[in-house]
């Protein structure tokens, strides 16, 4: 059991790589989509963090983004192989208009992911389950670590994007 | 068993992070987080075609009910 | 006994817990969130699908409407 931890570890970078960048080519950092993505921004950068960073972590928090697409697409690919992964980036797609997102982030990031899996586990030799652990603990990095240095992170790197 | 045990920490972690929180916003981002964990720990349980579907919508739920309090807290604190 | 079904007791027994105990209207909005996780988590494990969808789509509902009506009060949303 523990010989998957190096599967895990690669897939955890794997994950994280995937869904900022796809969430940066989507220009999520540049404004709030709603009124409480601009509030999450506001008490973010009233810490001491960076008001481009903290716009993108509000909008993955009030709407269903690349990394929300990225894992249910893990969880689809675990469960029934590519077709379950498309069902799920349609999924994807229809609660990001219920959550009033007119972006198509979701969707893009849902279908890259079943692409990049689909070759992890056919060429590498992943295990799929290992992506399921992998996005959880991108994400936890993401938010859960410190908001500060990775708000002021993501900031600098939309700094260069422009 | 290692999938398994990461869900379960990483959602443990994030409640004990949401209820040592102030700031209600900050609360948001740790709730985000445990229901990535629970979306994922869904999926573990029982692996049959219509998880996918119970995932979805539990993920779905989640997030609109943090969109409702995000936007009616943005609201409610500038008047 | 599943490190699971742990993961889903922890939740149900901490956000019940936190939300008595807590005194803001939102924390206890989060805290029940934290409830209805653990929640639809036990209903997965027995293979109730239909009823994990049906609590995941109108928990959200219920939110908005207890929103809608302590969206009014500004003390509500000042603490």
């Amino acid at each position: 059991m523990l010989e998957q931890l190096p599967y895990i570890a690669a897939a955890t970078v794997i994950c994280l790589v995937l869904f900022v960048v796809i969430d940066i080519l989507w220009k999520l950092p540049k404004k709030g989509g709603v009124s409480g993505a601009e509030a999450i921004a506001n008490d973010i950068e009233a810490t001491g963090g960076n008001k481009h960073g903290g716009y993108m972590i509000g909008n993955i928090i009030t709407s269903p983004d690349a990394s929300a697409g990225t894992l249910l697409a893990a969880c689809g690919f675990f469960i029934y192989g590519v077709i379950g992964a498309v069902v799920a980036a349609v999924l994807v797609f229809i609660g990001a208009r219920i959550c009033a997102d007119k972006g198509y982030a979701g969707l893009t990031g849902a279908l890259a992911a079943t692409a990049v899996i689909w070759a992890c586990t056919t060429f590498l030799g992943f295990a799929p389950e290992t992506f399921i652990a992998g996005i959880v603990l991108a994400i936890l990095i993401v938010e859960v670590l410190s908001l500060k240095f990775s708000s002021k992170i993501i900031g600098k790197l939309w700094g260069k994007r422009t | 068993m290692i999938v398994e045990a990461i869900c379960a920490l990483a959602a443990v972690y994030s409640v004990i992070r949401v209820l040592l929180e102030k700031s209600t916003f900050k609360k948001l981002a740790y709730l985000n987080v445990l229901n990535f964990a629970v979306a994922g720990a869904i999926v573990l349980l029982l692996p049959h075609p219509i998880t996918i579907g119970a995932a979805v919508a539990y993920f779905v739920g989640a997030t609109l009910e943090s969109n409702a309090i995000a936007s009616t807290l943005a609201v409610g604190g500038e008047e | 006994m599943d490190i699971l079904t742990l993961m889903a007791a922890f939740l149900i027994l901490i956000g019940g817990i936190a939300a008595l105990i807590s005194k803001s209207a939102f924390n206890k909005l989060i805290l029940l969130g934290v409830l209805t996780a653990g929640a639809v988590m036990l209903f997965v494990k027995n293979g109730y699908l239909d009823a994990a969808i049906a609590v995941s789509l109108l928990m959200p509902v219920g939110t908005l409407f207890i929103l809608f009506l302590m969206g009014k009060k500004k003390e509500a949303a000042n603490d």
